[in-house]
């Protein structure tokens, strides 16, 4: 007998049909499954700034949020600042903790696995040498960063070791953060 | 100009079973190899190379046991000395260096355009195999000059790379392979690791692929996967074949020094640049080994063998270092090589059947009614690129050719 027969389907709140027929549609139209994202950061004061997130490009058009959100970045009272809203890295750390719980909610989904509850806490190490300048073999950005997931799902151990693992394969942010990228920064 | 019913391209084990099964129906066909029959086997292979699957699954068409011992693994020179047998044994209608310049449709079937002029004939298969050209990464050509690049086609044996430091690029079984024989040869060795497999030489007293066999892992059709765009991409297995039936895995390779880094992502400044991803990547192969041996567990038990076997075990997770490297300057490096898949060379083929990566658009090996594919990954089943999925492809195939030419040409 198979224990982890579901009598209700899973409901994680993921549209898993929408998903897929998105992927098959998009198999056939690579232009459609282009997609631009973008941010516009204000500095307000100090190293205080905001960023606002509204507009992006993808299925051939332009779209925009339902509503337009906006995030302050700053730094905490040590670093001599006012402290108005996360740091820039906690901000990407938040980034790759939500794109790899999204991961999770949609591979649960797809495979059926109802999720309980899930937390992803996330640290990353960095001296400060590097911003700093003190010594230019210590690079400004994180050594190294730990995920620690806390999942309460019906399924063993292993299958939700395998949602996991796939929420990484999948997850742009993890692969924004693992990869190398090409940056350029212009001035108008 | 020559003209036959059915034109089979490619002398491999794939283009041989076609060529018997068209025989058994009396269908009158040619078959070409730009070089010998089964000349991949015979010059296209490195020194030490042996199957990765044992005897019992390198039958050739008509066959009903392979090379010598069942359990034993060939090396590739013994695979193609039996093809060399199999050749002389079954006298099939064969053109050896003759290769195809161009293939196109002419009336009701197709013209090929070879160095021997040009062949006519109502139905092709494409035989010519999946390994045919490496899939080298694009950042490749940015390499300096100094750095040896080879592929698993043209390494031959550690004997004929430089001294100096080797990264092999690719952990699927050509990758693991070569980095164990260069670590082995007492070279530094450093293997760049992507998404990949592990497997178990033997388990619970058997070969692995016995119990993949038995539980008919290699059996599923294509047209039961769920994703066979995924399941086409699968590497190859990630086995050795040796006459002490070793394991290979990355902590194996790692006990003899290979440094283990992540998947090669780019070159920049003179660097070699690494995904940070490789704790994934073997966490992921561990879960994927461990599914596949539940799987052997419960087929076991749901037959009352438990007793008769030895007991179920699981392995120890694969350790890695939690801070590999994610750049290493090319200085410490003489030689790279990219064990990093192969493509089909299909380039002859002059008709609008591929899909966007060019890639044969096809159905179990269908292109089109006249035009068929084989050996290619998955193309019927998972076994459709071992050696023995080539006579039951060939069979399957075999069937709709005929079908084909029986029914009448359009007025």
């Amino acid at each position: 007998m198979n224990m982890t027969t579901q009598t209700t389907p899973a409901n994680n709140g993921v549209n898993v049909e929408a998903l897929m027929s998105a992927r098959e549609a998009l198999t056939e139209m690579p232009a459609a499954a282009e997609f631009t994202w973008r941010a516009e950061c204000e500095w307000l004061n100090g190293v205080h700034s905001r960023s606002t997130v509204k507009g992006f490009f993808g299925l051939g058009e332009e779209h925009e949020h339902a509503e337009t959100f906006s995030f302050d970045a700053d730094h905490p009272a040590c670093f001599a600042a006012e402290d108005n809203g996360a740091t820039p890295v906690e901000i990407v750390l938040s980034a790759l903790a939500s794109c790899l719980c999204a991961g999770v909610a949609s591979v649960a989904q797809n495979r059926g696995i109802q999720l309980r509850s899930v937390v992803a806490k996330v640290e990353g190490d960095m001296s400060l040498y590097g911003i700093l300048g003190i010594d230019p073999s210590v690079r400004n950005g994180f050594r190294g960063i730990r995920v620690a997931f806390d999942i309460d799902a019906d399924a063993s151990k292993d299958e939700i070791a395998a949602v996991v693992a796939q929420s990484q394969k999948r997850s742009a942010v993890f692969d924004i953060i693992t990869n190398p990228g090409n940056v350029r920064v212009s001035v108008t | 100009m020559y003209s036959t019913t059915t034109l089979i391209i490619g002398a491999g084990q794939c283009g041989l079973a076609m060529s018997f099964e068209l025989s058994k129906r009396s269908i009158d066909h040619l078959v070409l190899d730009a070089g010998r029959a089964g000349e991949n086997w015979h010059s296209r292979r490195w020194d030490s190379l042996r199957l990765l699957t044992p005897n019992w699954m390198n039958t050739l068409a008509g066959q009903v046991h392979g090379p010598d011992d069942p359990d034993g693994f060939a090396t590739a020179r013994q695979f193609a000395a039996e093809i060399d047998k199999w050749v002389t044994r079954h006298a099939p209608p064969l053109f050896t260096n003759t290769s195809v310049k161009s293939l196109s449709r002419l009336g009701e079937g197709y013209i090929a355009e070879t160095n021997r002029g040009p062949i006519r004939c109502r139905s092709v298969v494409v035989a010519t195999g999946a390994c045919a050209r490496p899939k080298i990464p694009v950042f490749a050509s940015t390499l300096p000059h100094r750095i040896e690049q080879v592929s698993p086609i043209t390494y031959r044996s550690p004997l004929e790379l430089r001294s100096g430091g080797v990264l092999v690029v690719g952990a699927s079984a050509s990758g693991l392979q070569i980095a164990q024989e260069l670590a082995w040869s007492g070279r530094k060795v450093t293997l760049a690791v992507g998404s990949h497999g592990r497997l178990p030489r033997t388990y619970r007293g058997a070969d692995i692929l016995q119990w993949m066999h038995l539980a008919r892992v290699f059996d599923e059709p294509f047209t039961k996967v769920d994703d066979l765009e995924r399941v086409r991409r699968t590497p190859s297995l990630p086995l050795i074949g040796s006459p002490e039936r070793d394991d290979l895995n990355m902590d194996i390779l790692q006990a003899r020094g290979v440094e283990l880094v992540g998947r090669m992502m780019d070159i920049r400044d003179g660097k070699a640049q690494f995904s940070g991803g490789l704790c994934n990547a073997v966490t992921s192969a561990d879960l994927k080994m461990n599914r596949l041996l539940e799987r052997i567990d419960t087929w076991v038990s749901d037959r009352g063998f438990d007793e008769l076997v030895e007991p179920p075990k699981r392995f120890a997770p694969t350790t890695v270092s939690t801070d590999p490297r994610l750049t290493i300057d090319l200085s410490e490096f003489d030689t790279v090589i990219w064990a990093t898949g192969f493509n089909p060379d299909h380039r002859f083929v002059q008709m609008p059947v591929f899909d966007r990566k060019g890639r044969f658009q096809h159905h179990g090996g269908v292109v089109e009614d006249g035009l068929y594919v084989m050996g290619l990954p998955f193309l019927r089943t998972s076994r459709s690129v071992h050696i023995d999925g080539a006579p039951r492809d060939a069979k399957a195939l075999a069937r709709q050719i005929s079908g084909q030419l029986s029914q009448p040409l359009a007025a």
